[in-house]
């Protein structure tokens, strides 16, 4: 792929300069109705954003103090966050402003101006169900594999690990395993690409690999691409870029990455671009939007794209912010 | 891990609006936070009052992805709306997190309660009551029934709203804590009758999306329930799994239908106290099924993950229930043979269907194991020749394929090696 890359027509090249400006238009859109409609994702979608300008290599497009300021604006007394100030607190929206806060390298100032580290890991430890090991996402007791990933990413970030009942949480997380290697969202469940990269992660943050059966998870997460060279999230789907991640990510953490062709996928990624106003999409020719944009980017950065910041496919962060804060 | 935030499947447009489309847009925003303001300060007022559950209902119609919206709307219910009583048993295991939040919730809705008139239970009419209960019986009676009309109108409101949103996690999660609701308030049979309607929406939804996620995942909650002693119900492993034959007759390649066959297969054997031969008979016709259908669709990925689960059966016997945990090594072995040579005939109808030779290949290894032995002889060669015939079909994995060659042994047959 490096090779060739000189020769690559343009959209098939990373637009790297659209992609910054398209991520820092994200915020001045106001007068679109759909700015408003997805005011419960703000959170995220600032996780999202910053995340790929970091791979992208400019953390400085977006700026930091507005960015701390808002985090911790978003955060409620009882240390979790919500999407945007005067949204309910919820855990995803709470492992988002970890991961920005992180990224940011700004836990002092969660110490100083916010509620605290311990009043965070507080929060998402009260969401986990004792009894059975998972977690919910809210006060309101939805429960779902997603959450409990989220709750290790966000409770190692900050080195609260010890808040919860870890092996409760692993024996769940190996109770939806099924036959194929895969996991549901919850016992019993089908195998779900996004619900094996929640899985997998989080035996993976745990130190417990060791109970995933590897070549059976591996052949399902391979067969996953299909001819067009993305990757679906389930047998006899659509592939997806945002899929692509799940299941890359996740061979990638079992070391199989090699049993998928890497530069097809890259072609795909590429694109799914929208090389004039920047974005990537989730298959070529659809809307592009920041979610697709980041694991668009943090793909081809696992897939050693040239010039992107390597990313962590364990966090889906910059890896110089997991080797500076957890050495990894 | 927010899906709602992604757009997909949309087609790419110019994004460049008229004027006119851009103050239509304005308009529509004003209109819309206009009325999150009326929300939002309703709430902080703590007010949780019948005008601002109306609030809710146009708020989300607009928007079924405002959490904090359906957070709002529970608590009016919960504070105001809701009678004070509790009919059934909240202290069910399943319940554990919704009682949980009646706990948390409270103490912030408590202290503001409820001062206007509109947001009180309809006072229940003395005469409501049959003749000869007591006052109180009366009241009971008519809270009650109270509850179940409220709890009803909110299962409709969200039925559009999932029509048109089928992905929507907000709405899913809304609908299953009003429906945990008719257990912490109803009598159980009440309860029951408004869960049983659930199997109802489930089918619904699946019939127009045989795929969805959600809905068969909801469908294996509302199931669950539905067989709790918490609804006083009973097993529905038979109609389920007749249910999992129905979708998959309409459409072969449902591998949702598929998946939730195999984990019923357990439980419905087990509840069936089937005999080891009818174990074998069962196995038999689930085989002869999956194997009819193969021969008509052998490049379907979803027949060989049902096919797989069936043959896995034969060789993992460790750690997971069976369809025929009576069977010997003899009889497994006797199976695993019969099946391979099952899908070698595939191969003289489709010679270019990869997916035979990936199944070729993994269930002789399987022989191997359970005979604990290496490949031998001819078995070998069928082997390289397979695994050449995946890299010839199937380049995209063809690092998959080099591990095989590597971990089997198989280089050294092939051109260039020895
Ligand atoms: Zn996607």
């Amino acid at each position: 792929m490096t090779e060739t890359f000189a020769q690559l027509p343009e959209e098939l090249k990373l637009a790297t300069s659209a992609h910054v400006k398209y991520i820092q238009s994200l915020d001045t859109r106001k007068d679109e109705y759909d700015y408003w409609l997805t005011e419960h994702l703000r959170l995220n979608g600032l996780y999202w954003g910053l995340t790929a300008l970091h791979l992208l290599g400019h953390p400085e497009a977006l700026p930091r103090a507005e960015t701390i300021d808002f985090v911790l604006s978003c955060q409620h007394e009882n240390g979790g966050f919500g999407a945007a100030p005067g949204h309910d607190a919820h855990m995803l929206s709470t492992v988002s402003a970890v991961q920005i806060l992180a990224t940011v390298d700004a836990f002092d100032e969660l110490e100083a101006r916010g509620k605290g580290k311990a009043q965070v890991g507080k929060y998402i430890a009260g969401l986990q169900n004792r009894q059975t090991g998972t977690f919910a996402g809210d006060e309101w007791g939805e429960e779902d594999t997603r959450f409990l990933y989220g709750a290790f990413n966000a409770l190692s970030l900050l080195g609260l690990l010890h808040l919860v009942d870890v092996d409760k949480a692993v024996d769940h997380v190996a109770a939806c395993a099924n036959f194929d290697g895969g996991y549901g969202v919850s016992p019993g469940a089908e195998s779900h690409s996004g619900q094996i990269f929640t899985c997998v992660a989080a035996l993976t943050i745990a130190g417990r690999q060791d109970l995933i059966d590897k070549e059976r998870l591996g052949r399902w997460l391979s067969e996953r691409q299909v001819a067009a060279g993305g990757l679906n999230g389930r047998p006899e789907k659509k592939e997806d870029v945002c899929y692509s991640w799940w299941v890359l990510s996740s061979l990638e953490m079992i070391g199989k990455t090699h049993w998928i062709d890497r530069d097809k996928l890259i072609s795909f990624i590429l694109s799914s671009q929208d090389t004039e106003k920047g974005g990537i999409s989730d298959r070529p020719g659809d809307m592009v939007d920041v979610w697709h944009t980041v694991f668009g980017v943090a793909g081809l950065s696992l897939l050693n794209y040239p010039g992107l910041e390597p990313v962590d496919e364990v966090y889906c962060m910059p890896k110089s912010t997991t080797a500076r804060i957890l050495g990894r | 891990m927010a899906e709602q935030g992604a757009s997909h499947g949309i087609a790419r447009t110019s994004r460049v609006r008229s004027e006119e489309q851009r103050q239509k847009d304005l308009e529509r925003i004003d209109k819309y936070r206009e009325l999150e303001d009326q929300v939002r300060q309703h709430a902080a007022e703590g007010g949780f009052s019948r005008e601002l559950f109306a609030l809710t209902s146009k708020l989300l119609r607009l928007n079924p992805e405002y959490y904090t919206v359906w957070n709002v709307r529970r608590r009016c219910l919960i504070s105001g709306l809701f009678s004070k009583q509790s009919h059934g048993s909240s202290c069910s295991k399943e319940s554990w997190n919704t009682s949980r939040c009646a706990t948390t919730t409270t103490s912030s809705v408590e202290s503001s309660s409820c001062s206007s008139t509109e947001i009180q239970p309809s006072p229940a009419s003395p005469t409501a009551g049959k003749s000869g209960t007591t006052a109180d019986e009366g009241d009971k009676e008519a809270a009650a029934k109270q509850d179940v009309e409220l709890i009803k109108s909110e299962l409709l409101f969200t039925i559009p709203l999932l029509l048109e949103s089928p992905k929507c996690y907000w709405i899913w999660s809304y609908r299953l804590w009003v429906l945990n609701q008719a257990i912490e308030r109803l009598q159980a049979p009440a309860a029951r009758r408004i869960w049983e309607e659930e199997l109802g929406l489930a089918s619904k939804m699946l019939s127009k999306d045989r795929r969805n996620f959600h809905a068969w995942g909801y469908r294996r909650h509302v199931v669950a329930r539905l067989e709790s002693s918490d609804l006083g119900g009973g097993s529905m492993v038979e109609a389920e799994f007749e249910y999992t034959e129905r979708m998959f007759r309409t459409d072969l390649s449902n591998f949702s239908a598929l998946h939730n066959r195999s984990q019923l297969i357990p439980r419905l054997l087990d509840e069936r106290g089937a005999t080891a031969a009818q174990r074998k008979a069962f196995l038999d016709k689930e085989l002869n099924m999956i194997r009819d259908a193969l021969n008509v669709g052998p490049e379907d990925q979803s027949l060989w993950y049902y096919h797989r689960f069936l043959v896995l059966n034969l060789v993992t016997t460790v750690g997971r229930p069976t369809i025929t945990p009576a069977f010997t090594r003899e009889d497994r072995v006797s199976y695993l043979t019969r099946e391979i040579e099952e899908v070698k005939d595939l191969l003289e109808d489709y010679e270019d269907i990869k997916l035979i030779y990936e199944a070729l290949v993994d269930y002789t290894l399987y022989l191997c194991q359970l005979e604990e032995r290496k490949p031998i002889g001819e078995e070998r060669e069928d082997l390289v020749t397979w695994v050449k015939k995946l890299e010839e079909l199937d380049p995209m994995r063809n690092g998959r394929w080099a591990d095989l060659e590597r971990d089997q042994e198989l280089t050294e047959l092939l051109p260039g090696g020895q």
